[in-house]
């Protein structure tokens, strides 16, 4: 790592102006992420106007605090009100909410952004070590490679979206069509843009990925709307007693490297981390009985992995600039707007903000526990507002956004045909994140398969012509048959089960 | 709730049937292999045709099991609510540039929460609606620099 860079990125992420907006970032985020049903990816597109007209460093740095914030927000809901705000939240409301229904609120909300915080620190300090040599390491990719890259990362998130993966590939090969509309780059030709000059440029993907996350959710979520629970929590001393301390520091120490592992992998995300984390911790703890029940443990573990597998998630988009999930798949989206180009070369030409990204996520974390500590009552508060009142904001502030994009309100017509699309999909069980992954790096995508077939001369060869490219695609193989596997162990455990169940009878 | 789980597989389909045609009717490049552009969307169209076809498939067979979001989708007043947000979406894309962002934005959030949240709650909604019209016309417009109409 060099030094400089690193003392020079953390004088950055220091400037008053960006501590204000880590600061704000974290709020607005922690916000969006408290209102059920309204995750990171969601937090992180409705956001994405504040950012305008700001330097790309403070940008990037507001943008990671909305994720963060909204991390560390999803997981509030859970334990008040036992309503998590997006998947990776779910695993907070196993012993949360019972420790909230036992007058613990308080002590809950405490370990969870305890656990947060130092799951979010051990993330970075792993990524301080594993950015650099992973981006050296991508800088020697061809085009064939990135293909492979890209491949692989569309075919993991397919894979784990297990029990729907025909949903997972038609979600991804329509983001990818949709790629392909606007003027090809290699040739000029003119692609599916029937003469509409608007077109000319592509299907804006910010436009989809308001539409779908924040118009499709809070359409998604008016099903529910009338049913709404009424759910007033009284917090009480937000901060934990000794014995909960002892339970849970262990947890927290095993749960945040797990959770960034997790994380660095392409298609994992904090659901996946905190789940496992849960899981592990309830596997060898002596009081397996008390899961479920209100132990502290089982709350700090699955906060600690999955605030870590969000620091971890950043690796793959900053070094490779490919991001692995939804929510960093808005965010490269955003990125790429502001004129950052998010990659290997990344470190080497502007070493200054990836380091004052890293180091903003430092003082983000510290930010977060503050906010989640000292402000827990106007937060408590904030949840109390009505989600009648909450999401007719959301819908606005997806329009402004919009029209923030390209200043035209055609925009608008195509973010409601979206935000439509995306409640059907909702509805239906779709993955949502293949669609978004696949429409922001299938133009990428296509033009790497081009150019190595062109440097090959057609041949298919090039695609296995070395190490690297031939474990990509092991690798996307492996992913695929993945859910075969899973199916297969499923079965093979429960047909033991029902064996041991006729013998015992 | 049939007809809802079979529009989405048919949806897929014809668009990926009408992709399909559209790829081989794209014009040929004059540099390189004037096939280049074709390739890729032709594959990908190919490729999700087969799987809509599958996905139809999976739909037949469970075509008679309840799917509960559906119902909520079809039940009380919430096509209605759906309804009503995207068209009054539609009213603000025409009005937004003719009334301005202040008048038109008041106009929007003032209905939708008049709708959403109820006559009963007016205060509510009329103080929501005046500050939050004001407040985000000034955060973009006077702090962000974003000129709107």
């Amino acid at each position: 790592m060099d030094g400089s860079s690193f003392m020079e990125g953390l004088f950055i992420s220091l400037e008053p102006m960006n501590i204000l907006w880590i600061i704000i970032g974290g709020f607005l985020g922690t916000i969006v992420g408290m209102l059920p049903g309204l995750g990171p990816a969601t937090a992180v597109a409705v956001l994405i106007p504040v950012t305008f007209g700001m330097e790309p460093v403070s940008a990037i740095i507001l943008m990671a605090a909305i994720y963060y914030g909204a991390m560390y927000g999803g997981s509030r809901s859970s334990i008040l009100i036992n309503t998590p705000g997006d998947g990776s939240a779910i695993a907070a409301t196993f012993d949360g909410y019972p420790m909230a229904k036992k007058g613990q609120a308080g002590e809950a909300l405490a370990i969870s952004a305890v656990a947060s915080f130092i799951g979010g620190l051990i993330a970075v300090v792993g990524f301080i070590f594993l950015a650099e040599p992973l981006a050296n390491f991508a800088l020697e990719f061809g085009p064939a490679e990135y293909f492979l890259l890209m491949l692989l990362t569309l075919s993991a998130i397919v894979a784990l979206s297990i029990g729907k993966m025909v949903k997972g590939f038609l979600a991804m090969m329509l983001g990818l069509t949709l790629s392909t509309v606007g003027i090809d780059t290699q040739t000029g030709v003119y692609r599916f843009t029937m003469d509409i000059p608007h077109l000319s440029e592509g299907i804006d993907f910010l436009i989809v990925i308001i539409g779908v996350y924040a118009i499709g959710e809070v359409l998604y979520n008016l099903l529910t709307i009338d049913q709404e629970k009424k759910e007033k929590k009284k917090v009480g001393k937000v901060w934990f007693t000794k014995e909960q301390w002892k339970r849970s520091k262990w947890p927290i120490l095993r749960s945040g490297p797990i959770g960034f592992l997790i994380g660095v992998l392409p298609g994992a995300g904090g659901s996946i981390a905190s789940m496992i984390s849960y899981t592990t911790e309830k596997q060898i703890s002596k009081k397996p009985e008390e899961f479920g029940e209100g132990a502290p443990e089982g709350l700090a573990a699955p906060e600690s992995a999955n605030n870590a597998a969000s620091v971890g998630a950043m690796i793959p988009l900053l070094t490779m600039g490919i991001p692995g999930s939804g929510t960093t798949a808005v965010m490269l989206g955003a990125l790429i707007m502001l004129g950052l180009r998010p990659g290997p070369l990344l470190f080497e030409q502007q070493p200054e903000t990836a380091w004052a990204l890293v180091n903003s996520m430092f003082i983000g974390n510290i930010a977060l526990i503050i906010i989640n500590i000292l402000l827990v009552g106007l937060l408590v508060k904030i949840l109390d507002t009505p989600a009648k009142v909450l999401y007719p904001i959301i819908v606005l502030l997806a329009f402004i956004g919009t029209y923030t994009l390209s200043y035209s309100t055609i925009d608008f017509f195509l973010l409601l045909i979206f935000g439509f699309f995306g409640l059907f999909l909702k509805v239906m069980d779709f993955p949502l994140a293949p669609l978004v992954l696949a429409l922001i790096v299938g133009g990428e995508m296509e033009q790497n398969f081009r150019k190595a077939l062109l440097s090959s001369d057609g041949s298919l060869d090039i695609f296995f012509s070395s190490g690297v490219s031939i474990v990509l695609f092991a690798l996307t193989v492996a992913s695929l048959l993945y859910p075969l596997i899973f199916k297969f162990f499923k079965r093979r455990n429960q047909a033991k089960k029902t064996d041991r169940i006729s013998k015992s009878s | 709730m049939k007809a809802i789980k079979l529009s989405v597989p048919i949806f897929f389909i014809l668009f990926s049937a009408v992709f399909l045609i559209a790829s081989f009717n794209l014009p040929k490049a004059s540099l390189g292999n004037p096939n280049a552009p074709i390739y890729f969307p032709a594959g990908l169209s190919i490729i999700m045709l087969i799987f809509s076809i599958i996905y139809l498939f999976q739909e037949l067979k469970k075509l008679d099991k309840e799917n509960k979001y559906i119902k909520q989708m079809l039940s009380g007043r919430t096509p209605k609510l759906i309804g009503f947000t995207i068209l009054l979406g539609v009213i603000y894309a025409f009005v937004f540039d003719r009334i301005g962002f202040l008048y038109s934005t008041i106009l929007y959030l003032g209905g939708l929460l008049f709708y959403i949240n109820g006559i009963k709650k007016w205060l509510v909604n009329i103080i929501v609606t005046v500050a939050f019209s004001f407040l985000s016309w000034y955060a973009f417009s006077v702090l962000l620099g974003v000129s709107l109409p």
